[in-house]
């Protein structure tokens, strides 16, 4: 398959029987919909869940033909990304029967993960300033809101943001610098 | 980060910006900002390799940050979610001026120092570790602290603790000035004592 042929053209192609196109879109649209996955659902299991739906149900409108816009079909994609994390949020029942039904034979291997040397990052993190490591720890730890940090240290949320954004831009450069 | 994924040149001609993403993936952006973010990254697998990294920054944060081995101000909530889910935290408290017994178990996970003290008066707050005999090994400078808290929670390296052989910290929290110079908040001792197998000393690297 010619992985140059534009989004429109796949699209088209599927909406024609081309088993081979649709390899392709799933390929291409599979990491994405992982990141929204890992995004909104936060973990790894579930993301590859949801690239298997969006992906049946993708192929599903395009064999038949339901993409009025082929050149819109990432946005298409999106859509059906936020439709599913809307319906997996209201029924886990439906998630589990959509899974049986269909197994696992359409997710690609997933996209590979950067590798992060960890001592370093704990070198790096020890190298910031007392205040930024507090912030990055109790950001980090669970989550915490700028709100939530900012009351700890007396402190404006938008300072908290810039200390924040400042301490891990210095991480990044850190990491950058040594690996 | 691999060599890999060190800082290239980005070939997407809209790229989000790294601070973005990381605020995108820690849930703190508004839901119109997040949108716009959603329609770019599922056009451009660039900006979704420069997520995956962002995702792997803040979830080797979040393990270090669980694993106990810093070194860190923190505060009272953090512990109580440490506790809440399920970490064995240890604690002391050892009052100003005083001190206190303590030591390390092998399935511990937090190591934390309450160190109470008025803090009102002071616009710096640096802690300063020592030895037993009083001299200065660390300085934590303008640490974190909020004037009404009374208390500075200071999370301890629980590797470090584990390994360390039985012997005297002194910390000691000190008001900086930059015209009165340092005044002395509060010292505390804590004499610890070794109760996991190991050497009885540091050994030299």
């Amino acid at each position: 398959m010619n992985v140059e042929l534009s989004n429109a053209d796949l699209a088209l192609r599927i909406s024609q029987g081309d088993q081979e196109a649709e390899a392709e879109v799933c390929r291409r649209m599979a990491p994405r919909i992982q990141l929204y996955g890992l995004r909104h659902l936060r973990s790894s299991s579930a993301a590859d869940d949801l690239v298997q739906q969006v992906l049946l149900t993708m192929l599903e409108a395009l064999r038949a033909g339901r993409l009025r816009d082929s050149d819109r079909l990432p946005q298409f994609v999106l859509g059906i990304c936020r439709m599913t994390v809307l319906g997996l949020r209201r029924s886990a029942r439906r998630q589990e029967r959509l899974l049986v039904e269909f197994g696992s034979d359409l997710v690609p291997d997933p996209a590979p993960s950067p590798m992060l040397d960890d001592d370093q990052l704990a070198r790096c993190v020890q190298s910031l300033k007392e205040r930024e490591r507090s912030v990055v720890v109790l950001t980090f730890y669970n989550e915490q809101t700028a709100a939530e940090t900012a009351a700890f240290l007396a402190l404006s949320e938008s300072n908290v943001r810039v200390i924040r954004y400042r301490a891990i831009r210095q991480l990044r450069t850190c990491m950058e610098s040594t690996s | 980060m691999t060599p890999q994924h060190r800082r290239r040149p980005i070939a997407c001609s809209n790229p989000v910006e790294a601070d973005v993403l990381m605020d995108y993936w820690l849930a703190l952006l508004p839901s119109s900002s997040e949108e716009t973010v959603e329609e770019h990254l599922v056009t451009c697998d660039e900006c979704g390799d420069r997520l995956r990294e962002a995702i792997a920054l803040a979830e080797g944060l979040r393990t270090l940050a669980r694993s106990g081995s810093l070194q860190v101000v923190i505060s009272d909530e953090f512990v109580k979610h440490a506790a809440e889910s399920g970490q064995r935290v240890r604690a002391y408290a050892p009052p100003p001026g005083g001190s206190v017994q303590c030591t390390v178990a092998a399935d511990d996970d937090l190591l934390v120092a309450r160190l109470a003290a008025d803090l009102s008066s002071a616009t710096r707050v640096d802690l300063s570790w020592c030895t037993g005999e009083g001299i200065e090994f660390l300085r934590m400078a303008d640490i974190p602290v909020r004037g009404d808290a009374g208390t500075v929670i200071c999370q301890q390296s629980i590797t470090m603790a584990k390994a360390s052989p039985s012997n005297t910290l002194i910390a000691r929290l000190v008001a900086v000035d930059a015209e009165e110079g340092e005044r002395l908040l509060g010292e505390y001792a804590f004499h610890h004592t070794r109760t996991i197998p190991g050497p009885g000393r540091w050994e030299p690297s």
